[in-house]
């Protein structure tokens, strides 16, 4: 059995894989569907903390798929991957167990399951592939995967399927742009370096810059990185995608999209920037510190005029990796684990209000807030959650998002960032105003005008839709109130970004037949 | 990358992608991506090429087998694999892998298309037109 565990890399990526082809084939019993997707995707979230279990105590695992050494593909799982697996994981199973019964049947029958699967699998070996190559295969998977799913109807069908048909089109060619250039830059990276392995990229890179013969076009490169990237999480210039493509998704996409998908493009930007391109770095960190308060600026002001409720949640969402990416900006080692505590806040509590709305949603059969209010007596279960969530997303004790504004802002006045601290302490305020007016209008006042807009449904909300919202507003809870651990994770995630000696000495030291 | 030509018929290929995705109809809005796509391609085989090279075909037990010091047959009994090139050998054969990523970067494009047309397909069943600037509902 523990030799077994050494594959565990390349099962998180191939078993997903597997699971999607299989799917398709038993399309004729829906209930062995269900059954074997729910049970294979607990027990991938079983086996992702097996990985950083065995990570944090044994050190970094490389899997070298084909056994080419540093010349063909390489898996590699250090903290910050497995943890990143481990957040994608725990989200994806509550998103598919709230999906069961969210989702049109026909709909879930015939496709979600299979492009569900693609989507684990792709975020699964974004995280764990150890080459800048097939980081991008494993992007194109997931951009693919998570364009069909935007499309799947739920069940009532609030959202119209030409809107549907709008955003993704928009989030297509936005993202087909972005991986042209991301193609572009990994040839012009390997035309440079010769190599497409990361460790071996940053050995040499490294050599190169200490011989002082760094060729300018590296700099060219890494800007291009920052455009992918800032495409993926929906940064400043690139952000206008997002608002069309969250509320539109159904909810447990939404859910997805939001809470670990933008992360995707933090976590590129992590591995790269802190990896590749580290003696570079000096140069972007303005760069990305100013977008980054553009990006929580634009997202802040645009949340706080919104009717829809998804909409603002997904601006919400803009203007929070705003607060990921100035961590990563700030560049020390505090502010990298407070970026990483903000990220696994933010991806609980946003997935957790994303499934809380479409509760709502199904709930009051509209998606305007202004078309609800008094839901407080009809529905408490999702009122009590939306308030744990709006709290955890405001920075209010004793959310989880409390320690982690709390975490980064103490981060950035240590490293005497004075003035973008002041400016996003200003906007923190602004989430504090949009996420309470949202609870407000939707909780709060009078029963709507039930001539005008119909009763609310009187349809109860299965457990299939309340034990995941439940679950994340507890970890929202737990991750406020006994935060040492997570922060602890962060603290030494970001000790192995800012000196990745032992990952390349993971990588290189390896035998090359 | 030293071929004018090539050069030239790359950056070509990136104007009239980049002139045809800022048009109005969706269709050449696809047909722009593509060519951009195969602008990219043809970047990346550029990349592998040098000036008086061959193609990346090993051919037989080697003209140049041992003089070069090429590895052409295994070895296994002193663990060697081939085929191994030490470090000091001149090899003038153009660089393999830049053909593979090529072959992988085209079946994703070709994937991406046939999602994209489909889409396009059904957004003229629901919008009646392929003009980009009736695709605003979303704005209200």
């Amino acid at each position: 059995m523990i030799a077994e565990m050494s594959h565990l890399p390349i099962i998180l990526i191939a078993v997903p894989i597997l699971m999607a082809a299989l799917m398709l084939f038993l399309r004729s019993n829906e209930g062995v569907q269900k059954g074997l997707n729910i049970t294979v995707s607990f027990v991938m979230m079983a086996l992702s903390f097996v990985l950083l279990w065995q990570v944090w105590n044994g050190g970094i695992q490389v899997y070298e798929v084909g056994e080419w050494g540093k010349y063909g593909i390489i898996l590699v799982a250090d903290l910050l991957s497995s943890g990143m697996v481990v957040l994608s994981s725990l989200v994806s199973f509550l998103a598919l167990l709230y999906s069961l019964d969210y989702i049109e049947g026909k709909s879930l029958n015939s496709s979600y399951h299979s492009l569900f699967n693609l989507l684990v699998a792709g975020l699964n070996g974004t995280f764990l592939t150890g080459d800048i190559f097939n980081m991008f295969v494993f992007f194109e998977i997931l951009l693919l995967s998570s364009c069909a799913l935007v499309v799947a109807n739920e069940k009532g069908g609030v959202t119209k399927s030409s809107d549907k048909m709008e955003a993704t089109f928009k989030y297509l060619v936005l993202n087909m742009i972005g991986s042209i250039v991301m193609l572009i830059a990994v040839a012009s990276l390997y035309a440079t370096v010769g190599t497409l392995n990361m460790a071996d990229l940053s050995v040499k890179i490294s050599a190169m810059s200490a011989a002082g013969t760094l060729p300018w076009h590296i700099f060219a490169i890494a800007l291009l990185f920052i455009v992918v990237f800032g495409n993926k999480a929906a940064i400043f210039p690139m952000h206008y995608w997002l608002p069309d493509v969250h509320p539109t998704a159904p909810s447990p996409i939404s859910a997805m999209l939001s809470g670990v998908m933008i992360k995707v493009g933090a976590y590129g930007m992590l591995r790269v920037f802190f990896l590749i391109f580290r003696d570079a770095l000096f140069l972007f960190q303005p760069i990305i510190i100013f977008l980054a308060l553009a990006t929580i600026i634009i997202g802040a002001v645009s949340a706080v005029g919104q009717k829809d409720v998804k909409r603002l949640l997904a601006y919400s969402s803009v203007s929070q990796i705003g607060y990921v990416f100035l961590g990563i900006g700030f560049g020390t080692v505090h502010a990298l684990a407070a970026a990483l505590v903000f990220l696994v806040n933010h991806a609980i509590a946003k997935s957790m209000l994303f499934l809380t709305s479409g509760g709502i949603i199904h709930h009051a059969g509209t998606r305007d807030m202004t078309k609800m209010g008094g839901m407080i007596k009809t529905t408490p279960v999702m009122s009590v959650a939306f308030l744990i969530g709006a709290m955890s997303i405001a920075g209010l004790p004793p959310m989880g998002g409390f320690i982690a504004k709390f975490v980064l802002f103490d981060a950035g006045l240590l490293a005497e960032y004075y003035i973008p601290i002041a400016i996003a302490l200003f906007f923190a305020v602004f989430t504090l105003f949009y996420m309470f007016r949202a609870w407000l209008l939707m909780f709060w006042g009078e029963i709507r005008d039930v001539e005008k807009y119909g009763e609310y449904s009187s349809h109860k909300s299965s457990y299939m839709i309340t034990i995941p919202i439940i679950t994340l507003a507890a970890l929202a809870f737990i991750f406020g109130i006994y935060a040492e651990p997570l922060i602890a994770l962060s603290q030494a995630i970001a000790e192995q970004l800012i000196d990745p000696q032992p990952y390349i000495d993971a990588v290189m030291t390896r035998v090359v037949r | 990358m030293n071929n004018t030509l090539l050069t030239i018929t790359i950056s070509l290929l990136f104007g009239i992608g980049t002139f045809l995705m800022l048009r109005r109809d969706i269709i050449k809005v696809i047909i722009g991506l593509s060519v951009l796509s195969h602008a990219v391609n043809l970047l990346i085989v550029s990349t592998g090429i040098f000036d008086g090279t061959k193609v990346p075909i090993i051919t037989g037990s080697g003209h140049e087998g041992e003089a070069s010091g090429i590895i052409f047959n295994d070895n296994l009994a002193d663990g060697v694999l081939a085929p191994v090139v030490s470090a000091s050998t001149h090899v003038d054969f153009v660089d393999p892998l830049v053909q593979a990523l090529v072959l992988t970067a085209i079946v994703i494009s070709l994937a991406t298309t046939a999602f994209i047309l489909i889409l396009a397909y059904r957004i003229y069943e629901e919008y009646g037109t392929t003009d980009i600037r009736e695709l605003r509902r979303l704005w209200g």
